[in-house]
């Protein structure tokens, strides 16, 4: 069996373990899935150092025949290129840190490490699939969970409508999807769902106009829903807002990545007529992303809907990088998925623990916090400076990236995204720091615990220190992650590109666009 | 530069480049490994972060010795390599970088030194010690890097640096307030200096300085019409670290952080980063100006001009603010606002005579005695327990003579008093504005008076006299720790100028200098200015420093005399034998101006924030009612009433169903009989 199988099979088999203990032996269930989700995430950095840079583009794979019919053949097809393993080790990481902090879930607790277990393996096989089927497949098996976590193990008065709200959208937006790849199964004429082959068979006979400019919108709204593209947003928020730690952690940090994988692997590479006519659209929806969803979060009083909104705030920036479809901005939006799933799933696991203590998630009434919860505090200090984009953190060198790719053809927007990370970012992130951390101790409950042994701090660490290792070399991520990129980048804009990597041209020319149009 | 030069610089550069690199990481290593191996143990912690920036200083000693003339560029790392825009992380030693090195680290360890006796009660001291270090690294980024994005990395983490340290005591409200102030209206400055880069990339295909500094070399109009807005962008950045109008509300409040804090990077340091910014991408500025369409009226007038007017603007403002000011941190807070603008002014109008040797100049002497300020004033208030407000002090020259003649010394070279060190460096940006500006000449000169007239009423307040409060009476000198830096410091404030430190800075600007050593060292030996001939030349040197002034432009020179003599005198008929502020009975309500800073903060407050707020709150509604409202619950309702409306038909009833059965019957049958 190949690394990749291995790996995404891990989490099931050690589900099923956990199935056929009784649910009273709570230790032993939780001692069997943190073991689990712990060689899970071990697999996950063996697969990650293994990925050979230089090798052939799709590595680990493995293949074996599932229908195999003269009308419809399927496949299961794993195997992992850069942006991939990427991925795989973030999901893997998460994973183990979500498994970590769900040690206090006392309700039905082997249930819900199930749930959470099948939660992880799903969103490895999403990002291991190089089968269309199975892709969806694992994507929607990851999802299900989210739904009925919220419901039933969720926070807050508002939780069976949020419950509502995420299985409607995203139900929405997967069908949207599946519209689209239904029709280019159908469309492309190759009679087959791998991505590979598809691949292949596309660049021979590419998609005719008609039918790329009906399959294009389908996935970009279709998975842009599933990342919380402007307007298909207000899911998020108010899920992550009534989810458990370990479900926001996991769906905001990871499933949410998998729409944008996917119009990497499937919707840039395959139809350079689509990008080049909807890519505009995709730039003008990112301002709702960028500076739209940060008003929003200023606003906030709840801690999670903040964070919520915050990290909807950081998917505009991955929007951009696509919408770019240059070599360097594609570079910087993977690195935003990748630092965003650090950050985002190291932002609930502390919002949780600070619910927990406090017993309120309205930044108003905490305070004084560094001072009663000095790790706690510190670790908060740190995830919202690296959300404010600081440098050390992986999220700056993505955001960079990202603003310098998108310079030449988008100034405008990434004026927009300056101002959106830079200015109004710092407002709300800081603005909840004081609230939270500085100040008056006086006023919160006398019974805070920080985090208290070195096990208890060790989720926290791992994903902090991630940021900063791919903050201060993010070489070692874009190292792998770059022939990948490339190769989207050319097959998505086959003329554009030489003149990308190329020198740049005369000033004048690159100039131009960033003087005012109206006259 | 011949080959052989070149050859020369290469092998200095494959030789030393790990050195340079050590400069950079000493702090950061030393401040790292006293965090996780020495965290409890106090003086252990101390001396670790002590000596990594003393190591610093020595290999920075060093590194001037071996570069003189020829710049030193360190391997680069390659941090962010993507084709098309390849980040690295390189270092660039020349004269500018080594001499910012030296000031950095001179006054950085003796922060450190006096904050071992400052710092000594509280619990957090080793978390005080590894934030500077953090800081000291930081710093030190911003002046080695060889290319723009690596500096706004490291400017980015100064900013860092400093919110921790002005929220050092996080549990103080204020202090925390004041943190988040200082790092979001940085972040403004910032946001103008990253789309700056942007421009210079986007045009040019590069961010590296040497490589730019090339390009604009042969062809100043490569910015085209970009070129003004460029520029002001860039200097954007310099607005926010530097302070300058109109972003300068966060400096005073920044005073909130420890004291030692604000002599290292509220006045030393950090603030001047700024400047030395505008002073490494100078080639910005004396590029050809050009403007895009909707800014065409502004002609031929360069960015540079327009820096030098909101430098001089920034430094009347805050200059007149502090005349007014009785908290003794603050008045030294608008002083430093009002210096870092003259050192601005200096630079803008430098772009029309192609150096900014002026405004570096100044900024080297003023970081040494406005650090011994602050630290003279962190005695004091260590002395006062914590008694901020200079009418409550007095009498404090026969108690405390140390730090009472250190901050003489510092008033003296601050006011421009022949022969200290501010006197020189003030001397060339007044010759700068006159050759220039003639109005923004005058600016300064008021300013000068300005500046005599604030220090002198705070040390006649604050050391003559009599106590005027109980804390003021039992005051005593500070520990040797505490007055040994101030010692320190009191020879370069003094002296520092007396060897011909302005010429070897005009030397780092490639010698177009027009400083007061001019007239004597001869046009061919001025590029050869490194340090050994430094050295050699000391004794004519410093006949010719001390005098200079006067033989080269005594216009100036006579002016900034004047100044002194007229803002002292003033101060000492007010405030001689004052024992209340007289200033307020005269000028009326234009002293509750001053007094309350212009209002510049509740205009902020009252007009920005707000309107931030209110944007934020109409799309926080718009996302509460119309996306997620109508949307949402909006279809929701839809499906719930249709599915209720279908429940109605479902009624199990017979006779309804049968009813319904023969209805539907009768439709079908009537459309395919018709």
């Amino acid at each position: 069996m190949s690394l990749t199988s291995t790996l995404l099979m891990t989490p099931f088999l050690t589900a099923l373990l956990v199935l056929l203990v009784p649910g009273n032996y709570r230790f032993v269930v939780r001692c069997l899935a943190l073991l689990g989700s712990l060689v899970t995430a071990i697999l996950g950095v063996v697969l990650f150092l293994k990925f050979d840079p230089t090798g052939a583009p799709y590595q680990f794979e493995g293949l074996s025949s599932w229908v195999s019919s003269s009308v419809f053949r399927l496949n299961y097809h794993v195997g992992v290129d850069g942006i991939a393993a990427a991925m795989l080790l973030v999901t893997s990481l998460v994973g183990f840190a979500a498994v970590a902090v769900s040690w206090d879930i006392d309700k039905q607790t082997k249930l819900f490490l199930i749930l959470l277990l099948v939660m992880i393996g799903g969103a490895l096989g999403a990002f291991a699939s190089l089968d269309l089927f199975f892709f969806y497949f694992f994507n929607e098996l990851a999802l299900v969970p989210t739904f009925i976590m919220i419901g039933v193990w969720g926070v807050g008065e508002e939780r069976t409508y949020a419950a509502y709200k995420i299985t409607m959208y995203l139900t929405a937006g997967a069908m949207v999807a599946l519209i689209g790849l239904i029709a280019l199964y159908t469309l492309s004429g190759a009679n087959t769902l791998d991505i590979v082959e598809l691949q292949k068979h596309l660049a021979k006979t590419p998609l005719s106009s008609s039918a790329q400019a009906f399959i294009f919108p389908c996935l970009l709204f279709g998975f842009g829903t599933l990342v919380g593209l402007f307007p298909f947003h207000s899911w998020a928020p108010q899920g992550y807002g009534c989810a458990p730690s370990a479900t926001a952690m996991m769906h905001a940090g990871i499933l949410k990545k998998a729409g944008l994988f996917a119009l990497l692997r499937v919707a840039l590479p395959m139809m350079p007529e689509g990008v080049a006519r909807w890519m505009p659209v995709l730039a003008i929806l990112c301002v709702g992303n960028l500076l739209y969803c940060g008003f929003v979060a200023m606003r906030q009083r709840d801690l999670n809907l903040l964070i919520g909104n915050s990290s909807l705030a950081h998917m505009g920036f991955a929007f951009l990088g696509i919408a770019s479809v240059t070599v360097v901005g594609l570079t910087g939006a993977v690195l935003v998925m990748v630092s965003h799933a650090l950050l985002a799933a190291l932002s609930f696991a502390l919002s949780a623990w600070i619910r927990h203590q406090t017993g309120t998630l309205e930044i108003a009434k905490m305070g004084g916090l560094l001072k009663r919860m000095p790790f706690i505090g510190s670790v908060l200090t740190l995830c919202f400076l690296a959300g404010c984009g600081v440098p050390g953190f992986a999220n700056f060198a993505g955001e960079l990236a990202v603003m310098f790719g998108a310079w030449k053809g988008l100034p405008w927007i990434v004026v927009v995204a300056a101002w959106g990370g830079l200015v109004i970012g710092g407002v709300y992130m800081l603005r909840a720091l004081r609230t939270i951390l500085h100040g008056n101790a006086g006023v919160m409950l006398p019974s805070l615990i920080d985090a208290p042994t070195a096990w208890r701090k060790f989720p926290f660490v791992l994903l902090a220190a991630g940021l900063l290792l791919f903050g201060i070399f993010p070489n070692a991520l874009t190292r792998r992650i770059l022939p990948a990129v490339t190769r989207v980048a050319e097959l998505a804009r086959p003329a554009a590109v030489p003149a990308a990597t190329a020198a740049p041209v005369t000033a004048a020319a690159v100039v131009t666009p960033a003087t005012p149009a109206s006259n | 530069m011949d080959p052989l030069a070149t050859q020369h610089a290469v092998e200095a550069g494959s030789k030393y480049q790990d050195l340079a690199w050590m400069v950079l990481a000493s702090p950061l290593i030393c401040g790292a490994g006293s965090w996780f191996l020495a965290r409890r143990i106090r003086g252990l912690t101390a001396g670790f972060n002590i000596a990594g920036v003393v190591i610093s200083f020595i290999l920075g000693l060093i590194l001037l010795g071996i570069s003189g003339d020829h710049p030193l560029a360190a391997t680069a790392f390659h941090w962010l390599p993507i084709p098309g825009a390849d980040f690295t992380l390189g270092l660039q030693v020349d004269r500018l970088s080594a001499l910012m090195t030296l000031v950095v680290t001179t006054v950085a360890t003796l922060v450190m030194i006096y904050s071992t006796a400052y710092m000594h009660e509280d619990a957090s001291f080793s978390r005080f010690f590894c934030t500077l270090s953090l800081f000291v690294f930081s710093m030190l980024g911003i002046v080695l890097a060889d290319n723009l994005v690596m500096i706004f990395i490291f400017w980015e983490l100064v900013g860092v640096s400093s919110y921790l340290l002005i929220g050092f005591w996080h549990e103080r409200p204020a202090a925390g307030d004041a943190a988040k102030k200082a790092f979001l209206t940085n972040r403004i400055g910032d946001f103008g200096f990253l789309l700056g880069i942007l421009i210079i990339w986007g045009a040019t295909g590069t961010v590296n300085i040497a490589e730019l500094s090339a390009k604009f070399g042969a062809n100043p109009g490569l910015l085209g019409s970009m070129a003004g807005v460029a520029g002001l962008l860039v200097f954007m950045g310099a607005m926010g670290k530097s302070a300058q109008f109109p972003l300068h509300v966060w400096l005073p409040d920044a005073m909130e952080g420890p004291t030692p804090v604000s002599a290292l990077i509220h006045a030393a340091t950090m603030v001047a980063a700024g400047v030395y910014m505008l002073c490494r991408v100078f080639f910005i500025y004396t590029a050809q100006p050009g403007w895009p369409v909707p800014l065409e009226f502004l002609g031929n007038l360069g960015a540079g001009s327009i820096i030098g007017c909101i430098g001089g603007f920034t430094a009347l403002l805050a200059a007149l603010i502090a005349v007014q000011q009785n908290d003794i941190k603050r008045i030294l807070a608008y002083s430093t606002l009002s210096q870092l603008g003259y050192m601005v002014m200096a630079v803008g109008l430098g772009a029309q005579l192609g150096t900014p040797a002026s405004g570096m100049y100044h900024l080297v002497t003023h970081a040494f005695f406005k650090a011994m300020l602050f630290l003279g004033a962190g005695s004091v208030i260590h002395a006062c327990h914590h008694e901020q407000d200079i009418w409550k002090m007095g009498g404090l020259r026969t108690k405390m003579p140390k730090t009472f003649w250190t901050f003489l010394i510092g008033t003296a070279a601050l006011a421009g008093l022949p022969p200290f060190s501010g006197f020189y460096s003030k001397d060339e940006v007044l010759v700068t504005a006159l050759q220039v500006n003639p109005i923004l000449f005058v600016v300064a000169v008021l300013v000068a008076i300005l500046t005599t007239f604030y220090m002198c009423r705070l040390v006649l307040v604050a050391f003559f006299g009599e106590a005027r409060s109980d804390s003021a009476s039992h005051a005593h000198e500070s520990p040797g720790s505490m007055t040994f830096p101030l010692l320190v410091l009191a020879v370069p404030s003094v002296a520092i100028a007396w060897i011909p430190l302005g010429e070897f800075i005009s030397g780092a600007f490639g010698g177009h200098g027009h400083g007061h050593g001019h007239a004597a060292v001869a046009a061919g030996e001025k590029h050869a200015v490194g340090l050994m001939p430094l050295i050699d030349n000391l004794s004519t040197g410093i006949n010719e420093a001390l005098f200079g002034p006067f033989n080269h432009n005594a216009l100036a020179a006579t002016m900034g005399l004047f100044a002194v003599l007229l803002g002292s005198s003033l101060a000492w008929t007010l405030y001689g034998k004052a024992a209340s502020d007289p200033l307020p009975g005269i000028l009326g309500g234009w002293a509750r101006l001053l007094k309350g800073r212009f209002y510049f903060d509740e205009i902020y407050s009252g007009v920005i924030i707000p309107l931030h707020d209110c944007a934020a709150a109409v799309t926080d509604w718009a996302d509460r009612w119309l996306v997620s409202g109508l949307g949402i619950r909006g279809l929701h309702g839809s499906v719930e009433l249709v599915g209720r409306a279908l429940r109605l038909v479902q009624s199990g009833n017979l006779q309804t169903y049968t009813f319904l059965f023969a209805a539907g019957l009768a439709v079908v049958a009537w459309f395919t009989l018709r």
